[in-house]
């Protein structure tokens, strides 16, 4: 179908060309060669609003670059989107999928790698994070991924009904106390993270204050985090039991699961605490705290929290990788456009999420966005209270001009947007890559997803199932025996008139 | 000028080719897939591994089962409400009853995501969301196909000859035995019409089920999205496709749906 759609969208496009009376040439010069193909995840670019409030980003490129089309597709899951690339291996020059969906495609080698120009000399180069090229160096990723947006997993809440105590344990939801007011999400990958950081609390728990009281050296937190993520990427048979234990367990003390729902749930106040991912969290936050509107009425709201339990977390991230067959020179052209720090600004606008990309312009951004220092007096807010200082060096460090990058926030701050938008080093310590699951270690997976979804039956439906089988039972039987009883009574007509008699 | 002339078999043409595309090809597509599995190196082969596992997984059986129970509720539960509407309305001798009917009817004209999401807020509001996952849903399945209820069960009873009724009567019948002897056994082809119309989707519209129980209740037509769509096992889902259609067969078997009756009363088998 998408394919179809794209015949038909190149045929429009050559119709216009036609139409503008330039010559047939404009059409085959649309060919292959200046048309690239974008498939990236629904509402994950900067589009054009009708107030003109963000940036077309793709127009813009396309301005940018005469003779370039951007025919832009999108999908809703990572399996999807690998289904559509398996049929139409050729049709796209660029994707944007997770984390373990890329690691799926570099082992499948489904990758064009990128060329030792744009590794070396890209505004991706220059601009990204160095904590994120860390990571990916680290992974053997650089030479076939680029970054897109990133962040870690916890728990957004609701502080005026829940204890923030309570959730500084990932086993915080277990609990009778929060029955009905917390959602997970409806994703095999992320939910068994979850369980795995439940069913192993004590021994990430025990890595945790060992590392606490080592100097916090770079190595002691390399070794921090390798154990970490040790523990995260377990899957064997005794873990996946373990873990379908304490999710089928964790169901009854669920409000439900959710796949976007839990952002709007959580502002009008169904749930009061959604594991959800950082970007997610930004939103929700953004949307439920109390603000002034136009008029200058005053709407309330509630200023909810962000939590990334102790033990660890997940840092996730989509990233952009070009297919094989894809036209690498411009796929490398579009990265490197994306990866200035003021289109990131935009994106980061528009979406919400956390961009990969660093630089002044995303700092100087964030610092608008939440830096409360008072305009002359920066570490001080405007009643001269002291604030306390968000370090973001690790992050931004060597991207840009300034010497250091650290936003003044107040105490309260400390666990809403920003701790959402950029975690602090020591959440970053603690935070696991997820491997991707190979085919064997995926069917068990899923097997055991579907025990959660599908188990337990409730009585009740053996009830009714019983009472059922019992009718069937009870009208074949009447059947059988009314079909005797018939052939052995005498004729309607004669038992009429005797009756009438 | 040339005159058209088409002979009845031509003008079939269109449909035939509608047919073969989007019924014929798809389901030989289907089975296909369900009869078919990955080996290690990639390749396809035959086999009944997929057969074999779904009834031996207890997730899927009870997958299975869970659907069977709330499409049957929710097909009872309909019965119970539309076949006294329907036969009063039929009944009724008041001229405009039409309108009562479309009032029942025109909740289909608003698109049903929209219902059901709306319904979600209802269900809040009551406190039930959240707690009563299998009632919210067949809350759900009951207030989303009550109208393909009511339909055929209506065309059905407002087509009754009332000679038959009132010979009943007069050979002494009373109320109830007109009603048990006569009335209900014809409009039997409305009911079993009906009651496919409501239980075929409450098997499988998942968006209902997802909507109203939080994602906590999979039925098999979620089963079968989430293996074509998460697990990326279209063999397994295919399957599962097939195990469904067997099933609707066999329930309309079951029912009678397919006897030819002489004395059904016409728009029974509106749908």
């Amino acid at each position: 179908m998408k394919k179809f759609a794209r015949i038909l969208s190149a045929a429009a496009a050559c119709a216009v060309a036609l139409s503008f009376a330039l010559s047939a040439a404009g059409c085959a010069a649309s060919g292959k060669g200046t048309v690239l193909h974008v498939y990236n995840w629904e509402d994950y670019i900067s589009t054009a609003d009708d107030e003109g409030e963000y940036v077309d980003l793709i127009a813009a490129f396309e301005e940018e670059n005469p003779g370039v089309t951007v025919e832009y597709s999108t999908f809703g899951t990572n399996e999807n989107m690998y289904n559509e690339l398996k049929i139409s291996a050729s049709g796209y020059d660029l994707v944007c999928p997770s984390d373990y969906m890329i690691m799926k495609m570099i082992a499948e080698d489904m990758v064009e790698p990128f060329t030792d120009d744009f590794i070396r000399n890209s505004n991706y180069t220059k601009y990204a994070s160095p904590y994120i090229k860390d990571l990916f160096e680290q992974n053997g990723w650089t030479q076939y991924a680029a970054a897109y947006m990133w962040g870690t997993m916890g728990y957004v809440y609701n502080p005026e009904l829940v204890d923030a105590d309570d959730l500084t344990r990932w086993s915080g939801i277990w609990d009778e106390k929060y029955a009905n007011m917390s959602t997970i999400k409806d994703s095999v990958r992320d939910s068994y993270f979850l369980g795995v950081a439940y069913v192993y609390e004590e021994e990430l728990y025990e890595l945790k204050e060992a590392y606490d009281a080592t100097q916090k050296t770079e190595k002691d937190t390399a070794d921090y985090n390798a154990a970490v993520t040790k523990i995260m990427n377990r899957t064997d048979p005794d873990t996946i039991e373990k873990v379908k234990n304490a999710l089928i367990d964790l169901k009854q003390y669920l409000y439900g699961f959710e796949v976007d729902s839990g952002k709007q749930d959580m502002i009008t106040g169904k749930i009061s605490i959604n594991f959800a991912w950082s970007g997610d969290a930004v939103f929700s936050m953004d949307d439920a705290e109390p603000y002034t509107d136009e008029n200058g009425k005053h709407i309330d709201g509630i200023y909810l929290n962000y939590a990334v339990p102790e033990e660890c977390s997940n840092i996730w991230f989509d990233g952009w990788v070009m297919p094989k067959g894809a036209n690498v020179e411009l796929a490398q052209k579009f990265i490197d456009f994306l990866s200035r720090p003021e289109n990131a600004v935009a994106n980061m606008n528009y979406i919400g999420y956390t961009s990969a990309v660093a630089g002044d312009a995303v700092y100087e951004e964030m610092v608008d966005w939440y830096d409360e220092s008072a305009e002359d007096t920066p570490g001080f807010d405007e009643d001269g209270n002291e604030l306390v200082p968000y370090d973001l060096n690790y992050f931004f460090g060597g991207t840009g001009e300034y010497d250091d990058y650290v936003i003044y926030v107040s105490e309260e701050s400390l666990s809403r947007q920003i701790s959402a938008q950029y975690p602090t080093e020591e959440v970053i310590a603690r935070s696991a890559v997820m491997q991707h699951f190979d085919n064997e270690t995926n069917a068990a997976v899923n097997e055991m997803w579907e025990e959660i979804k599908g188990l337990p039956i409730p009585l009740w439906a053996y009830i009714v199932i019983a009472v059922i089988a019992a009718l069937i039972v009870i009208a074949a039987l009447s059947y059988i025996y009314k079909g005797k009883r018939r052939e052995a009574r005498p004729k309607q007509g004669y038992r009429i008139l005797k009756k009438g008699a | 000028m040339m005159k058209l002339h088409f002979s009845r078999k031509q003008l079939c043409i269109p449909y035939a080719l509608f047919l073969l595309l989007f019924v014929v090809v798809p389901m030989l597509m289907i089975l296909f897939y369900a009869f078919t599995g990955e080996k290690a190196d990639g390749s396809l082969s035959f086999t009944f591994a997929n057969f074999a596992e779904f009834f031996t997984s207890k997730a899927k059986l009870s997958t299975l089962l869970m659907s069977f129970t709330i499409a049957i509720i929710s097909t009872a539960i309909c019965l119970v409400i539309a076949y006294p509407l329907a036969y009063v309305l039929a009944r009724s001798r008041w001229k405009k009853k039409y309108v009562l009917l479309m009032i029942f009817i025109m909740p289909m004209w608003i698109n049903f995501v929209l219902r059901i999401t709306a319904l979600r807020e209802l269900l809040d509001l009551i406190g039930l969301l959240g707690t009563e996952n299998y009632l919210n849903t067949i809350i759900g399945m009951v207030y989303d196909f009550l109208p393909f209820m009511i339909l055929p069960l209506y065309t059905t009873l407002e087509k009754l000859d009332t000679s038959y009724l009132e010979a009943a009567a007069d050979l002494g019948g009373n109320k109830f035995t007109v009603f048990t002897r006569v009335t209900f056994p014809l409009s039997m082809p409305g009911v079993i019409s009906g009651i496919t119309m409501v239980f075929m989707p409450s098997m499988t519209n998942y968006v209902v089920s997802d909507t109203l129980s939080n994602f906590n209740i999979t039925i098999l037509g979620k089963l079968i999205d989430e293996y074509f769509t998460t697990y990326d096992n279209w063999h397994m889902g295919s399957m599962i496709s097939i195990i469904l259609l067997v099933i609707i067969f066999l329930t309309l078997l079951a029912t009678g749906g397919f006897k030819e009756d002489k004395n059904n009363a016409r728009g029974a088998n509106l749908w």
